[in-house]
């Protein structure tokens, strides 16, 4: 699956192309308006990320001109602005998800997929680690065929968990994931802890493995066996 | 007190003072002409009395002179008055009053014996000019003083105006208000020097802001990038293999660090926004169905801390204003009640048509309520807290005239928006 990143930072277009390579993604990049303009015109890509504000043109136009040549194209559209007004105007150019700088990798990648999934890219409805299985669409999951029941935030937490298997999640990331980044946090890392607590013990008692690794002093880890 | 009271004031008191060492003056100077005169005629009738004497041998008359009396006694030769004058009193049977006389004393030989005569005149009719006069006086004082205080309140008032006008337009300038201090042309010398001053002093003042301002955006804005590129290589970092325990803790406090400069920025940006008022779009907010949705979306977190929501009343209440905003002002309210409470708490929420108010336990403020809603305000319980919950607040309170009010009574914070003023 062929993702385009347009980031005019060198460094943070390379991290973002790291992530996703190791997510088993095929990555092109563009660092202006003139080479992603001339890569979305010759190439078809599942998902294009797009930085906003670039050294020689307006990202916008690039969501614009993807929206009219290539429907099938998911975009994201990654901006330092935090403009509300960027964000609607993103959104209603045809935009499926906005993201603000600075932004966890992981949440991208979370994004990522979903947008993957909306755009029914390769028909994988079904998100599954071991006996883990999670159907976005129906906001379902089970374990081994047998229904998990789960809050609204554990089962969020669960797509967040399966969407970055086998990954290093922050508390602070899974946070701000849960709650969005106008909660301050409060007592949301201790909080983040509970609801893993709780998912744990859940997949635990429907008969799973424990899938959640803690990784000492950096956060959690979904382990596909 | 104003200028103009303050002139007139000044005016008052010189002209009284002048008017008394006036008036004093005139009074005296009056009274010491009437006497002359008065002892004058004295004196004249004293030498027609004489003069009446050693012609016909007898005494004149009473009517005959200016003098009102004459009254003689056979003089003892051994005190003999020779000539004296005297202010005097005589009763009056008529008017049941005493009325003041001048009266002259003096002796006259009448057949080799002496005589003392003393003769009087009234100094009534001198006495009622004086009154008179000295009423004219007053009246002619007060009128003046009058007409004076007048002329000079108004003609201050007159040249004043353009004084007045700078300063009320002083008075409702804002630096963050986008608009030149406009002052109306004087031909007062002064007030066009001061208002000269001032403009180019506000402009000045203003590009600074504006400079200022600009720098604190850009750098907000400037700093989102290597935050992101910063954060972003250190989440890679993390997934790599084989990181010790040692590192794993550093790796993870600076991740924790650069999360909360994150957090911060952000909120800056939104405070500048705000400020900037670049969330232009209103709309009729429904603030207790909003009041509903944030309590839900925290009430896990309430759960968690074992405090208690009440509801006191929950009115149906609309503003006119951004719905992101408003989010914001509820969001940071809220947390603010979760952040300062203590376990097992409570939360009072009260909404009508007036005022929000939310209430809660929670110890005492160690800082002076007004400095509350400043920038980077945090109390010693909240770690981690940024401080800039209520500066956002107070900032969104203001550009839609709203009042925030915070007091601390019976161990509880109560924080209330009203919403007219």
């Amino acid at each position: 699956m062929k993702i385009l990143v347009i980031e005019d930072e060198a460094a943070l277009k390379d991290s973002i192309v790291a992530y996703l390579k190791q997510e088993g993604y095929t990555c092109d990049e563009a660092t202006d308006y003139r080479s992603a303009l001339l890569k979305t015109a010759s190439h078809t890509y599942a998902c294009v990320v797009v930085d906003l504000t670039l050294p020689d043109g307006n990202g916008l136009n690039i969501v614009r001109s993807l929206k009219e040549n290539h429907t099938d194209t998911g975009i994201i559209i990654i901006s330092a602005k935090n403009a509300l007004d960027d964000k609607i105007t993103g959104l209603e150019v045809g935009a499926d998800d906005y993201l603000t700088k600075p932004f966890h990798l992981s949440e991208l990648n979370a994004r990522l997929k979903s947008v993957l999934r909306r755009r029914n890219f390769n028909g994988q409805k079904v998100l599954r680690v071991g006996e883990v299985e999670v159907q976005p669409e129906a906001a379902e999951a089970s374990v081994a065929g047998k229904p998990l029941t789960l809050t609204r935030k554990e089962y969020e937490l669960l797509l967040y968990f399966v969407s970055n298997r086998n990954r290093v999640l922050t508390k602070e990331s899974i946070a701000e994931y849960l709650w969005g980044d106008h909660i301050e946090m409060l007592d949301s890392l201790d909080f983040v802890y509970t609801h893993i607590k709780n998912l744990r013990r859940k997949i635990i008692e429907a008969g799973g493995q424990d899938y959640i690794n803690t990784v000492y002093g950096l956060g959690y880890k979904f382990m596909s066996p | 007190m104003r200028v103009l009271t303050k002139t007139s004031l000044y005016y008052l008191l010189v002209s009284l003072v002048v008017f008394a060492v006036g008036g004093t003056v005139f009074y005296l100077t009056l009274r010491e002409e009437i006497y002359d005169e008065v002892d004058d005629q004295l004196f004249t009738d004293k030498e027609n009395i004489i003069a009446y004497i050693r012609q016909y041998d007898r005494l004149p008359n009473v009517t005959s002179g200016i003098s009102e009396a004459i009254h003689v006694r056979k003089a003892n030769p051994e005190k003999l008055v020779m000539e004296q004058l005297k202010d005097t009193l005589i009763f009056s049977s008529y008017d049941e009053e005493f009325i003041p006389f001048r009266q002259l004393t003096f002796t006259a030989y009448r057949q080799g014996e002496p005589y003392e005569y003393t003769i009087f005149k009234s100094v009534m009719d001198f006495e009622d000019l004086t009154e008179s006069t000295v009423l004219a006086m007053v009246w002619i004082f007060l009128l003046l003083l009058v007409g004076l205080v007048f002329v000079n309140y108004y003609i201050n008032k007159y040249t004043w105006r353009h004084f007045y006008g700078t300063l009320a337009k002083l008075k409702s300038y804002t630096l963050s208000q986008h608009q030149p201090l406009a002052l109306r042309q004087s031909n007062t010398r002064e007030f066009e020097e001061l208002n000269q001053v001032l403009q180019s002093m506000t402009g000045k003042i203003h590009n600074d802001y504006l400079n200022l301002k600009e720098f604190t955006e850009n750098v907000s804005h400037e700093i989102q990038t290597p935050l992101a590129i910063a954060s972003s290589k250190l989440e890679l970092f993390m997934q790599s293999e084989n990181i010790t325990e040692e590192q794993a803790l550093l790796l993870s406090d600076m991740y924790s660090a650069l999360n909360r400069l994150a957090r911060l920025n952000k909120s800056l940006i939104l405070l500048t926004r705000i400020e900037n008022r670049e969330f232009s779009v209103e709309e009729r907010v429904p603030l207790h169905r909003l009041l509903q949705e944030q309590l839900a979306h925290l009430q896990e977190i309430i759960a968690m801390r074992e405090l208690e929501v009440r509801q006191e009343e929950l009115d149906e209440a609309y503003l006119h204003m951004n719905s992101g905003l408003a989010d914001v002002l509820l969001q940071n309210l809220l947390n603010n009640a979760i952040k300062h409470n203590k376990p097992g708490g409570s939360i009072k929420v009260l909404l009508n048509s007036q005022k929000l108010c939310i209430r809660n336990t929670g110890d005492a403020p160690q800082d002076q309520p007004e400095k509350l809603f400043g920038r980077f305000q945090t109390g010693h319980d909240a770690v981690g807290s940024l401080g800039i919950g209520l500066a956002l607040v107070k900032k969104i309170c203001d550009i839609y005239g709203l009042i925030p009010k915070y007091n601390y009574t019976n161990g509880e914070h109560s924080l209330c928006i009203y919403f007219t003023k």
